[in-house]
């Protein structure tokens, strides 16, 4: 049998003083790791949990972003009657067409000006998309020139309060109201009525049409039918998905994070190896005196190894600990999808700190392997001799 | 002799490099131990004693010659049999007592026996035995720096016994203790000579120490000097 | 033996542990220094030539509206104004690999190659452009990368624009900081999409520096209160606004960077500490033999310096060696063109190296002030 783990952990603890810079370096590591990691996974959590999933977004054929994609009215009104478009109770389709114009403004701390997604959208849109919830203040009252605003990019832009007015196309629009967006997607927009976002910003055309459908069978043929329709250069995707592909931004998160933690734990194997052949070093006796008691070089190896583990491991469950508190912090960037500024939340994942956890333990295997070797080779007499 | 030998020593010898330097630490040696002696091993510093020992404990290999152990040719098992061995056949004794500093007496004491097919059960018997059989039950839940060196060196004593082997060999078992400390120890180990019918080979340099065994022999620069049995 | 040899056998007498050390420091400085670079390559706006006589014009709304075609003439027509081209994003997509990692842009060739001045490119390139209304002219860097040459034709799907277009390479331009995009007709995509009109933005050279901010007041006011307002600002403004849409990303790379360094610090001190602690022995004996504390102070701090100098040279000499001599492009897949290890960046490295010279030299040089000659000659380490 092999060496008891309690020894391995009374080792670990019972050296604590030369071991807490490195667990502490494992920890700052993970830490690292893990909320660059965060990043990404609150970008795709925010994107995934966007739409419903009785709607199918229909948007111009190969563009990738409502903003750049154009629906004529023509061909808004040969889709507005399908009959896998379901009804509201007074029989009119439950169908909306939404104009989608970026606007560049203020930040609130000036630090400059970003593109917002603005939406001019109808009330069946509205209805749409009930994920959405009033905050503050009221809707927008259409003609009286007025917006409401995504709570959560009320602290990131100026004016943005309810009652505040802001400047763009020409025109002021005062903000009536803040909204909720269920930590989606529509978190990072601005909305305003359809047809006076076609008018302030001089558009023929819609941007994207949103269906509900009246079965997920009809969804299927629904978008089936647009893919096929030469007239219609247009195609449909189910509104989740269409939402959930549009990840591109966390894609070079996930690479710095995943490069910084390399280069990062570089640093960290080397203080674990340094640990480790401290730990070696002064336990040399002892590990003579086990071989003589019978115990075998796998056995010692494995033992150390595990010390490693061990020890990286501690690191790795306080590196995840340090980051939690800033689990659910909002912050914002710049969508490459839609080339305007995006809200999310850091959001640690239990998978998340597993995968932290795991990549410390990675860690500590890697940097105590060669310790671990010299101490199984060590030769007996040699070890019993140490001081 | 007419007793059984439980140790057969023929024509061994360990010669090591040091350097550029052959050094050779035992010349061409010849011994019988008996069953239940208790032989004590004396000479200076270099005499070779410890290299005798660590090689009847198979812990070294000799360059030459053979040393057969209760009929076992220890000179011609590798490295994984003669692990196993020694955790079953021979009890041994250092100098610096080297208990595991963080495990408990109790748990110093139950390291041998974890490579045995016992229970955890009959490991904890073994256990309380061995640790009664050196008067130290009462310290069975004691970290080695909470006991005095007479007191560590008996908990090792009782790590030696665990297995019940035949053979117990200790290298300058009272080196590091106070005269009364070296004075329990090597009355326990003539005990267990005594009692149990042990075989006890004793390294030292301190006469008085050797005093405590039934037969003593010098080693001086590789070579034995003279037989004093009693 | 002198005191320098006496404090280098020391620190080698552990090779092991010393190498540990120097490699530690290393790798933290080289990554540091890696983190400052990239963090100035993205804030500061690489400028060619050109730059500085330059304006850039788009829509006051955002960069992603556009702008009336008829603004042109009365750009053009502003005194101070040299020339003027429509500058349109493209957003294309080659036919089945998806992203494509340059950009593209629709100009005007007689107006572009006036204000484009800093592009060097074969002499008869933009004539062959005017003449070739399917022509695109292509940075060396992307031209290498897909192994285009002049003569090579492809076809690219706009994911803004309806429809496919074709395009041959005319020529192939080099000598720009960004040599890795694609400019081709404006009157081509014209054509194609069906509604001629539309520009991105405006993309202007003025005479003289003297002109510049008059060139740019007229136009912002001269569209001013139209349907199509403007905004003009010096090429430079325009390239810090665009950065300044990537929002906090100085605050978290200066935020990890913080988190690096102090990494670093920690786990070379300690390393560092523990090698010196190792010493304890040969201190207290120097100390037995009457060498003063302030002496042995020295012996320790050399030796934390040495390890933190050597450490810096391997990391930060290794950085900048890598960025100055290699591929940058290459390296990162297109991300950077450039990745300049300034002397400002080495010297931060060589101040927290130093600095860390001293912080690991800290608990030695305490505890061997407090050691009493008989502990130190106790120590069994």
């Amino acid at each position: 049998m092999a060496l008891p783990l309690t020894y391995n952990f009374r080792n670990v603890f019972v050296r604590w003083r030369a071991t807490v810079a490195t667990v502490l370096g494992v920890a700052l590591v993970v830490a690292v790791y893990v909320l660059v990691q965060a990043l990404a996974v609150g970008l795709e959590k925010s994107a995934s949990n966007t739409g419903d999933p009785r709607n199918v977004m229909i948007v111009r054929k190969g563009s990738t972003a409502e903003s750049s994609s154009q629906v004529s009215r023509v061909q808004f009104q040969t889709i507005e009657f399908l009959p896998q478009i379901a009804r509201d109770e007074k029989g009119r389709p439950l169908v909306s067409a939404d104009v989608v114009v970026l606007i560049s403004l203020p930040r609130r701390d000036s630090n400059g000006e970003a593109n917002v997604t603005m939406r001019g959208i109808t009330p069946i849109g509205m209805k749409l998309r009930p994920q959405v919830k009033l905050v503050a203040g009221s809707w927008f009252t259409p003609g009286k020139r007025q917006v409401v605003v995504s709570a959560k990019m009320a602290e990131r832009f100026a004016n943005f309060q309810p009652g505040d007015k802001f400047k763009t196309g020409g025109h002021e629009l005062t903000v009536a109201g803040q909204f909720d967006g269920g930590n989606s997607a529509f978190d990072s927009e601005v909305w305003m009525d359809a047809d006076e976002a076609r008018a302030l910003f001089d558009r023929e055309n819609y941007s994207s049409v949103l269906a509900r459908v009246t079965s997920p069978a009809a969804a299927r043929d629904l978008m089936q039918r647009i893919d096929s329709d030469r007239r219609l250069p247009l195609h449909g995707d189910l509104e989740v998905k269409y939402y959930s592909e549009q990840t591109a931004t966390a894609m070079p998160i996930k690479i710095l994070g995943n490069f910084l933690a390399t280069a990062m734990s570089i640093g960290a194997i080397f203080a674990a190896m340094n640990t480790m052949y401290a730990s070696v070093g002064s336990r040399t006796r002892e590990i003579g005196t086990l071989r003589v008691l019978g115990f075998r070089r796998r056995t010692i190896l494995a033992s150390f190894i595990i010390e490693g583990a061990i020890l990286a491991a501690i690191g790795g469950v306080l590196g995840c600990l340090l980051s939690l508190p800033l689990d659910g912090y909002s912050t914002g960037t710049m969508n490459f999808n839609t080339f305007s500024e995006v809200v999310f939340q850091f959001r640690i994942t239990p998978w998340l700190a597993t995968k932290g956890i795991i990549f410390a333990i990675v860690v500590g295997v890697v940097g105590s392997l060669l310790p671990a070797i010299r101490a199984a080779r060590l030769p007996v007499i040699v070890a019993l001799k140490a001081v | 002799m007419a007793a059984d030998n439980i140790v057969t020593i023929r024509n061994l010898s360990k010669i090591y490099a040091q350097g550029e330097i052959q050094v050779t630490a035992l010349n061409n040696i010849s011994l019988d131990i008996a069953v239940a002696e208790f032989l004590a091993l004396m000479g200076p510093s270099g005499s070779g004693k410890s290299t005798l020992l660590h090689i009847i404990a198979g812990i070294d290999r000799p360059t030459s010659g053979g040393c057969r152990v209760q009929n076992v040719d220890v000179t011609k098992l590798n490295e994984s049999e003669l692990a196993d061995w020694r955790n079953q056949n021979v009890g041994f004794i250092f100098q610096t007592f080297n208990l595991i500093p963080v495990l408990t007496a109790a748990e110093n004491v139950e390291l041998p026996l974890l490579l045995t097919q016992l229970s955890r059960a009959q490991r904890h018997k073994q256990v309380e035995t061995a640790l009664e059989l050196v008067g130290l039950a009462d310290r069975a839940k004691h970290l080695p720096r909470q006991l005095s060196g007479g007191q560590e060196q008996r908990v090792a004593i009782a790590r030696a016994l665990v297995t019940d082997p035949q053979l117990i060999v200790a290298d300058e078992p009272t080196g590091n203790l106070d005269s009364h400390s070296a004075q329990e120890v090597l009355g326990v180990l003539q005990a267990l000579r005594r009692d149990a019918g042990k075989t006890v080979i004793l390294v030292t340099h301190d006469p008085k120490a050797a005093a405590f065994g039934t037969r003593t022999i010098h080693l001086e620069k590789g070579e034995l000097l003279n037989d004093n049995s009693v | 033996m002198t005191a320098a040899g006496f404090i280098v056998k020391n620190a080698l007498r552990n090779k092991r542990r010393a190498l540990l050390s120097v490699s530690s420091v290393a790798a933290s400085l080289f990554l540091l220094v890696t983190l400052q670079v990239a963090l100035r390559e993205l804030t500061l706006p690489q400028e060619g030539a050109g730059a500085a006589l330059r304006v850039a014009a788009r829509s006051k709304i955002s960069i992603a509206n556009f702008l009336p075609a008829r603004q042109r003439p009365i750009i053009e027509n502003i005194p101070g104004v040299e020339a003027v081209t429509p500058f349109t994003w493209f957003g294309g997509e080659y036919k089945n690999e998806g992203a494509m990692s340059f950009a593209q842009f629709a100009i005007e060739p007689k107006a572009m190659r006036k204000v484009f001045v800093e592009a060097r490119m074969h002499a008869d390139a933009w004539d062959a452009l005017e003449k070739e209304k399917k022509g695109c002219i292509l940075g060396k860097i992307t031209a290498d990368k897909y192994h285009l040459q002049v003569g090579d034709r492809f076809t690219l799907v706009s994911t803004i624009f309806p429809g496919e277009l074709e395009f041959k390479v005319v020529g192939i331009y080099s000598g720009t900081p960004d040599d890795r995009n694609m400019f081709f007709r404006h009157d081509y995509l014209d054509d194609s999409i069906g509604y001629p009109g539309l520009v991105g933005m405006w993309w202007l050279k003025v005479k003289s520096a003297a002109d510049m901010p008059r060139v740019i007041d007229t136009i912002n006011k001269d569209f001013a209160n139209t349907s199509a307002e403007v905004r003009a600002e010096s090429e430079r403004a325009f390239q810090l606004g665009f950065i300044s849409m990537w929002g906090n990303i100085k605050v978290l790379i200066a935020s990890i960077s913080t988190v690096v360094v102090f990494t670093l610090v920690l786990v070379s001190a300690s390393t560092m500490s523990m090698a010196i602690r190792e010493r304890f022995r040969e201190l207290a004996i120097l100390k037995a033999l009457g060498f003063r504390r302030r002496e042995l102070f020295a012996f320790i701090l050399a030796e934390s310096f040495g390890l933190a100098a050597a450490g810096a040279l391997l990391g930060i000499g290794g950085a900048y060696c890598l960025y100055t001599y290699g591929d940058i492009s290459k390296m990162t897949h297109g991300i950077f063109v450039s990745f300049e290890v300034t002397p400002r960046i080495i010297g931060a490295g060589a101040l927290v190296a130093a600095g860390l010279g001293i912080i690991a030299a800290i608990a030695p040089s305490i505890a061997v002030a407090k050691m009493s000659v008989v502990n130190g000659l106790k120590t069994l380490d």
